[in-house]
């Protein structure tokens, strides 16, 4: 030690007034530098991978199927939640943990503030990484070809939720000055994820919409697929999140300025105040959730809505034609649109002329009907000349399926979309149909070139399609039907003419087909 | 009044060491206590420290009968001291009190009874209480580190913590550094550095703000005998400029290094006064100790502890 190598002037040392804004970001800046966060993340990355990525490649290349999993049922928020929890537990106990809470009490720098550094550099990283991880993904996606727009609003669901398990889990370290706290505060973050999954999956409305990894309401139902790409991503309920995650964050941060030794008594009213402020902000997220209806678009939340976002997204469409009737999808569907014609094209064929024949066909917004009125119909007629209306978004695709048992097949695609169109056709609407609406719907199936044998099986895997329908192709429908096919084109064609109107307001019975 | 009183007076606002003195020797003749310290300031081993008495017009440090609570457990019970620049030690036993007090004075707990101004302050006040902060240098016994934190990260955290002018800290970094004699080592990661060399880096980090009152709890645990000498040096020289409070179990630190010195036991002040005077009390005592400064801190401990006997 050099005693006489320095003579420093004696000075009294200043007020620094001006100079904390600057003092505090060189201490952001050392705590940046220093932070175990970035150790954690190589490990973080990997569990991205493998649970968030990886499982959304099996679905569909369009933004709403493909994010469902990792966006809409919050895995990334998973992936990172717990071991942000974890690592900012860690970082709050680290004064306690090594002794040093009494010199950093002793600066200058009220130790809240001191203590929300070390937080701010924790969450920094952590939000960092989160936007750097989710951001290649969805780079990846559009080099995939990915189609729609990315669920922007859904990113910032998860960053909030980061910056709250990061301020949970630094207050819990704070408090709790243990090696054991960051284990507890993973752990702890592990189970606040597992039973808001559970509690996703049984509450579909009400306060639980609250929860960052229930899906209802904002993935599934009529916005899973065609948010991003008809209508924007309703942000109503991810602000209603954003704001309860935010709430949640400020009043574990407010938490740790409560503490004896953690600064002066304005300072300590003042993190009162703010822990108060924070649970009100939570609060009144939760009440304005449980306000929430659900629309074609998504989810509702009346306090929170802008009639803005319920405007259409304005596209080109991309169009073909099945047996000369144009056939227009959303530019986003493009990929599907020769399968989508090359399904149309027999059926349409099958029914050219008649007089409720569509003269086009037009993609439009997926929607379920809401209050039980049976399933969805991916293919309906509607408006003068008829129009053929497809719900493409209610249809799995042709490729990758999440959910299903394997990869949709064009063939199998193909084939369902045959079954809708004559379902639609015949006016069976949304039950099973009569059964001679039934045989007649058989007919032009097996007119199509899908056998009798084959299409119970079709019509049990049809998605969205009644689960009842003319049962095994041995009983009475299929004979009926049989007889209907057995005839000439012509004459299926000319009888289809004189009676479409009386078969689609079910005035028939099986013994008036030919 | 004989010409030693009166060169006393002459000092009385600043030499309150002869308060102190008479404080803990009532039945001392003034004069003879007047004689002998200005003797020893006139140039005895203590020169480097008691030339700056002319300095000592401040009171950095006045506690009056003050006494702290930790449940059941009295750990200080009612001292008294005051002190102005200077190296000032504080010596007694394990559990006497020490680093309850030095806590106290670093703020870092209040007293539970009693007056305590620092720096002119009384640190009871949340605006007084930084204000003293921010002059206040603090080594605790037990120091932890970051061990991801290079030396020069971790005195600049404490640095900035202090509130320091952003542009004057990385050259009071470096100079305290440097005053460590670390400056080889600034870029090392703690968990690297020995104890030694840790307990250093504290030292840098509690002077790193230049203090005007540094309070060093054990400063000297873990240092080599070289390095011992050192920081003694260390000690002196800012003790030129501050009040420097050393609280220590080794004695030989507060020989060489303390103008001043007080005894603690079972959170009492048993003795204060000059290292001389604490030698003087062990004289002829027959007190253990292989030094002179030991055997007069084991003949005050005993009197002490069979005063209290007694009572």
């Amino acid at each position: 030690m050099t005693a006489a190598a320095v003579t420093s002037v004696r000075r009294r040392t200043p007020r620094a007034t001006s100079a904390v804004p600057l003092n505090a970001a060189r201490l952001l800046r050392v705590e940046l530098r220093r932070n175990t966060m970035p150790l954690m993340l190589p490990l973080i990355a990997a569990l991205f991978w493998f649970d968030s990525y990886r499982p959304s490649t099996g679905t569909s290349p369009l933004y709403g199927l493909r994010t469902y999993w990792n966006m809409g049922q919050g895995h990334t928020i998973l992936d990172f939640g717990p071991f942000v929890a974890g690592v900012a537990a860690w970082m709050g106990s680290r004064d306690g943990r090594r002794g040093l809470a009494d010199l950093v009490t002793a600066t200058t720098r009220p130790r809240w503030a001191a203590q929300l550094a070390t937080w701010a550099a924790t969450a920094l990283w952590a939000v960092a990484a989160y936007l750097v991880f989710v951001g290649v993904m969805f780079a990846w996606y559009a080099h995939q070809g990915v189609a729609g727009t990315p669920p922007w609003w859904w990113v910032a669901v998860g960053v909030a939720a980061v910056t709250a398990f990061s301020a949970v889990g630094f207050a819990i370290g704070a408090y709790w000055p243990s090696r054991f706290a960051a284990p507890v505060a993973a752990f702890g973050g592990f189970l606040v994820m597992f039973l808001s999954f559970q509690t996703g999956f049984s509450h579909r409305s009400g306060w639980a919409l609250i929860l960052p990894t229930n899906s209802n309401g904002s993935f599934d139902g009529s916005a899973q697929t065609d948010a991003g790409i008809f209508y924007p991503w309703l942000p109503d309920l991810p602000i209603a999140r954003i704001l309860f995650l935010a709430g949640i964050a400020v009043a574990a941060l407010g938490l740790t300025g409560l503490a004896a030794r953690a600064g002066g008594p304005w300072l300590r009213r003042a993190a009162a105040l703010v822990t108060l402020a924070g649970v009100a902000l939570a609060g009144s997220a939760v009440r304005m959730v449980s306000t929430a209806q659900e629309s074609a678009q998504g989810v509702v939340i009346p306090a929170l809505h802008d009639a803005a976002n319920d405007a259409p997204i304005t596209y080109a469409p991309a169009c073909g034609r099945a047996a000369g009737v144009p056939v227009c999808v959303n530019p986003a569907y493009r990929r599907y649109l020769p399968d989508v014609t090359a399904a149309l094209t027999p059926v349409l064929a099958e029914v050219s002329g008649l007089p409720g024949a569509p003269t086009r066909a037009s993609q439009v917004a997926a929607s379920y009907p809401s209050g039980g009125d049976g399933p969805p119909q991916p293919i309906s007629f509607g408006s003068h000349p008829p129009v053929l209306r497809l719900q493409l978004g209610l249809l799995n695709t042709p490729g990758p399926c999440g959910g299903c048992a394997g990869p949709v097949a064009t063939t199998s695609y193909e084939a369902q979309m045959r079954l809708l169109f004559a379902h639609a056709f015949v006016g069976a609407g949304s039950g099973t149909g009569s059964p001679v609406q039934q045989a007649v719907q058989a007919a032009l199936l097996r007119a199509a070139g899908i056998p009798f044998a084959a299409q119970p099986g079709l019509i049990a895997g049809t998605e969205n399609f009644p689960e009842s329908g003319p049962g095994a192709a041995t009983g009475p429908v299929y004979a009926a039907a049989q007889r209907l096919a057995a005839g000439p084109a012509a004459a299926r064609h000319d009888w289809l003419a004189a009676h479409l109107a009386a078969l689609r307001a079910d005035r028939l019975t099986l013994q008036d087909l030919p | 009044m004989n010409a030693a009183l009166m060169r006393l007076e002459r000092h009385e606002r600043g030499i309150h060491v002869v308060r102190r003195v008479n404080l803990v020797a009532p039945g001392r003749n003034r004069e003879a206590v007047g004689e002998e310290l200005i003797a020893a300031m006139a140039g005895g081993e203590h020169s480097a420290v008691c030339h700056t008495f002319s300095e000592r017009n401040v009171m950095n440090v006045e506690i009056g009968d003050v006494t702290r609570r930790f449940g059941r457990t009295q750990a200080v019970a009612g001292v008294t001291l005051e002190t102005g620049p200077g190296v000032f030690g504080l010596l007694g036993p394990n559990g006497a009190g020490k680093t309850t007090l030095l806590r106290m004075m670093a703020t870092v707990i209040p007293p539970s009874s009693g007056r305590l101004r620092l720096l002119g302050r009384d640190p009871g006040g949340y605006g007084p209480r930084r204000e003293i902060r921010r002059r206040l240098g603090y080594l605790p016994q037990n120091l932890g580190y970051y061990p991801g934190f290079t030396v020069a990260e971790f005195v600049e955290y404490f640095a900035l913590l202090k509130e320091m002018p952003p542009g004057r800290v990385p050259q009071a970094v470096a100079t305290a550094i440097e005053r460590v004699d670390l400056s080889g080592r600034a870029r090392t990661k703690l968990r690297t550095l020995s104890g030694g060399m840790l307990r250093r880096v504290g030292i840098a980090q509690a002077i790193v703000n230049e203090p005007e009152l540094l309070l060093l709890d054990e400063p000297t645990a873990g240092l080599d005998p070289e390095q011992r000498v050192a920081f003694r040096a260390l000690l002196r020289d800012l003790g030129e400029r501050a009040t420097v409070i050393v609280s220590t179990h080794l004695v030989e630190d507060v020989g060489a290094a303390c103008s001043e010195v007080a005894l603690m036991d079972a959170g009492k002040m048993v003795f204060m006064g000059t290292p001389d005077e604490l030698t003087a009390r062990g004289e002829g005592t027959g007190a253990a100790g292989d030094a002179p400064l030991e055997r007069g801190y084991s003949a005050v401990l005993a009197t002490a502890r069979s005063n209290t006997a007694a009572a």
